[in-house]
């Protein structure tokens, strides 16, 4: 097991966005220990005016998401012993938003492109109706079941080249979120959020590189959603509709 | 010194009651102006998100909001408040249609198409309506992103710090809030305000809420005077992860349903105890498994980290990895084999039944001040059925955004249509108030935190005594002397968390002294509050709720109100020639 006087080198992102450096903490290490752990020790011990963001502990509310070692991960899920490298470890905000202070960044863009993607349901029925049967061996419920366990921690947006590239690009989640609900039956607005998402920012700017495929925390496939709402665009691009 | 800032209605929290506050507010009045300030992200605090089991509504099939009412108040050991209780029931219905059809949520289904209803516990219906074990996470994604879509005003990380009334002291004129990012104060004027902060009882060493709740907002309503019930009544779960010192996974929840599943707990020494104090074994209700455990460790009969194990792997470490998935990945990614070995486990701090006296339209003693969620006590007595808190905080925040929207457009009650001028020398007291620490000599708040969660843990927990609570009382008063002696290292105000950290222990010391106090003038044993000097019930007919309330000198006055039984009597039931459980009949 673990020397229990083991100590690990860490450098942390200290300052806001472009103006900043890393600084070094030594921190004691522990059998059980993740990355926001390790944060929480130097902030705690070391560094008290040390700017970093958590809720709930438990990679439920997707707040703590940071660059480790160069990959965005849910700092709250990782532990130390799985990114370790030489005893060592370098910890970012993510990249792809600004940062407001050290590891906070401002997610307003990544939540502006949500919405700006029609990533919300356009009800068909009101609380006075019966609730929908659908089965969920539907093959559209399916699609959408199979994509919509995202917690929006920008995991994914942090690891799109296309969106380094080009900031106006909705990026993984708000298409993923597009994809499901072009899936809901229940949902009225598909057309107009057809021309949204095959729009400019839309899912044509995507190139397929897998990143946000490789580094979602919670093994949704954001690239296969995106590649149906390709399929969604060209088929009405030939057909004119649905 | 301070910005200033004006809304029509403003809302504090973004948990299910304040989003559904906000969505009813717009859609009752679309042209008031509607502003949510959160102390994290919109939609990524608190504790709606971290929902697990379910919604508890009666969708009919044999079941009834009468059975469901029933339910509640057997369950809340007859102390819950009625007519909140009923509403409650009677408009989850409404509730969790207007999430499927409205908002877009999706919930389980049948291979035939229609809602999957679980059983859960201490119901006599299979009536949970769930998203596979991540159901918060569904209700809080979808009503997120139809508030942001709509005209509503966010002020994220904005901590609320003070009620301040108006010039006249009989109202509401507003909230004070820091915004954290910046370091700036700001005071918000709202013609009608909803506290929907959301509890959370992180003063204990295990506790399951997210890191953000601190219990704030209770404070403030205590310090505006305001009687909060029910105080005594925390709810503790009796499995949370432990993980050692300094882990911030240690003390969230490993789900209820493992020991339904068949899974064992075992001491340090790897005995099954659970027999030893009840014939249900594992299977007990969460009180008398998180009493067990907790006895257990008073014995010393513990693991290397002080609790006990839980242990899967006799039921087939590949079953157990299919049927939870989510649990033993998570158990995973934190270093621990919860398929195949054995992971330890404590009980954790839950949910906090008590909080501020309010009538079934979320209206509080002073005018313009309304309070839906975790903050309302009342409509869960003295313990909470699991899957009534996310019922109550949606039905019950709706319910405040439209009442709100009424007061607010309502053109025969003056008092109500218009902004307040507040008390100006209040607002500088509060800002004067938040930056103490700033004037002390830098101490280690971080060392005085575990103070409080160890003293809380040890004299006012899971089992109490008359001589435990008096010296937790005692030791609290150490503690709230000691932090305000204890300052900051450093001068800066902005995304400052060490400021952030002592302004919550000032607001957990605060209610944790309520929480003591209502815990030694409750002397008997109910629901959550369990005391070894008094382990019976007491007289149902007599039954009583505490209620706390602050006076002008910061004095502490507790005392005892009767049950008001405006429904149902003790003894009588609303299911007449109704069979008692309906439990595996449905679906």
């Amino acid at each position: 097991m673990e020397n229990i006087n083991r100590k690990l080198k860490v450098r942390v992102w200290r300052g806001t966005q472009g103006d900043g450096t890393f600084s070094t903490y030594e921190v004691p290490a522990q059998e059980s220990q993740t990355i926001l752990d390790v944060v929480t020790w130097i902030q705690q011990y070391a560094e008290p005016t040390l700017a970093y963001r958590f809720a709930c502990r438990v990679g439920m509310c997707g707040s703590c998401a940071m660059n480790v070692n160069g990959i965005p991960r849910w700092t709250c899920r990782t532990h130390v012993q799985k990114v370790l490298e030489d005893g060592e470890l370098e910890i970012a905000p993510l990249r792809n938003l600004p940062v407001v202070k050290d590891l906070v960044t401002d997610m307003s863009e990544f939540f502006d492109k949500w919405v700006g993607a029609e990533g919300r349901f356009h009800p068909s029925a009101t609380r006075d109706d019966e609730i929908a049967a659908i089965s969920p061996a539907d093959p559209k419920r399916a699609n959408a079941n199979a994509a919509i366990e995202c917690i929006n921690c920008a995991v994914c947006y942090s690891a799109c080249d296309t969106i380094a590239q080009n900031p106006a690009y909705f990026g993984p989640a708000a298409l993923n979120r597009a994809w499901t609900l072009q899936n809901d039956e229940r949902d009225t607005a598909f057309k107009s959020r057809l021309e949204t998402i095959s729009g400019r920012g839309g899912c044509t700017n995507c190139h397929s590189h897998q990143s946000c495929m490789t580094y979602c925390p919670n093994e949704l496939n954001p690239t296969e959603s995106i590649a149906g709402l390709k399929r969604m665009t060209t088929r009405s691009f030939l057909f004119g509709g649905r | 010194m301070f910005e200033r800032h004006d809304t029509d209605v403003l809302i504090i929290g973004a948990g299910g009651a304040g989003l559904f506050s906000a969505l009813h507010a717009k859609k009752a009045a679309p042209d008031l102006k509607v502003t949510i300030a959160v102390k994290g992200l919109l939609g990524k605090c608190g504790c709606t998100r971290m929902v697990q089991g379910g919604y508890n509504v009666a969708l009919g099939k044999g079941d009834s909001v009468e059975r469901h009412f029933m339910d509640t108040i057997i369950g809340g050991k007859w102390l819950p408040h009625q007519a909140m209780a009923w509403r409650l029931c009677e408009q989850a219905v409404v509730r969790v249609r207007e999430l499927e059809n409205e908002i877009g949520c999706f919930f389980d289904r049948m291979p035939d198409g229609s809602l999957h209803q679980k059983a859960f516990a201490g119901q006599t219906y299979d009536r949970t309506v769930h998203k596979g074990d991540l159901t918060g996470i569904e209700i809080i994604n979808r009503l997120m992103e139809q508030v942001l879509s709509r005209d509503v005003e966010k002020l994220e990380e904005h901590r609320a710090l003070a009620f301040i009334k108006s010039k006249s002291g009989d109202e509401l004129a507003g909230v004070l809030f820091v915004d954290m990012r910046r370091g700036v104060f700001r005071f918000v004027r709202a013609k009608s305000v909803l506290m929907a902060t959301g509890g959370g009882p992180t003063m204990y060493r295990y506790h399951t809420p997210s890191g953000d709740k601190s219990m704030d907002g209770l404070a403030m309503a205590s310090r505006l005077g305001l009687p909060l019930r029910d105080m005594e009544m925390v709810q503790f779960h009796p499995t949370g992860l432990l993980g050692g010192e300094g882990t911030r996974m240690t003390g969230t929840v490993l789900e209820e349903g493992l020991r339904g599943a068949g899974g064992h707990l075992l001491d340090g020494n790897g005995r099954r105890f659970m027999f030893d104090y009840d014939e249900k074994g594992e299977r007990a209700t969460r009180d008398i498994v998180s009493r067990a455990i907790y006895d257990e460790m008073r014995k010393g009969h513990t693991t290397p980290n002080g609790g006990v194990y839980i242990a899967m792997s006799h039921l087939g470490p590949e079953d157990v990895r299919k049927r939870f998935k989510g649990m033993v990945k998570r158990c995973a990614d934190c270093g621990f084999d919860l398929a195949g070995g054995r992971v330890e486990v404590v009980p954790t701090a839950h949910y906090l039944m008590g909080g501020v006296i309010c009538d079934p339209d979320t209206r509080t003693e002073i005018p313009g001040l309304h309070v839906a969620g975790e903050d309302a006590g009342g409509a869960h007595g003295s313990n909470r059925l699991g899957g009534n808190g996310v019922a109550n905080s949606t039905v019950y925040g709706g319910i405040s955004g439209d009442v709100m929207a009424a007061d607010v457009t309502a053109r025969g009650d003056q008092s109500l249509s218009g902004l307040r001028d507040p008390d100006e020398d209040a607002i500088k007291f509060e800002i004067d108030r938040a930056l103490h620490p700033f004037m002390k000599k830098p101490g280690d708040v971080h060392a005085l935190r575990r103070q409080l969660m160890d003293l809380m843990w040890d004299d006012v927990g899971v089992m109490r005594t008359s001589e435990g609570l008096q010296r937790g009382m005692d030791r609290l008063k150490d503690v709230r002397a000691e932090l305000l002696e204890t300052g900051l290292a450093d001068s800066e105000t902005r995304y400052n968390m060490t400021w952030h950290d002592w302004l919550n222990l000032r607001s957990l010391v605060e209610m944790s002294q309520v929480i003591a106090s209502a815990g030694m003038w409750r002397e008997n044993s109910r629901g959550a509050h369990f005391r070894e000097d008094f382990p019976d019930s007491g007289d149902l007919e007599s039954s009583y709720f505490t209620v706390a309330r602050f006076d002008e000198t910061g004095d502490l006055a507790i005392s005892r109100e009767p049950v008001d039984f405006s429904i149902v009597k003790p003894g009588e039931t609303l299911l007449k020639d109704e069979p008692e459980t309906l439990v595996g009949q449905s679906n």
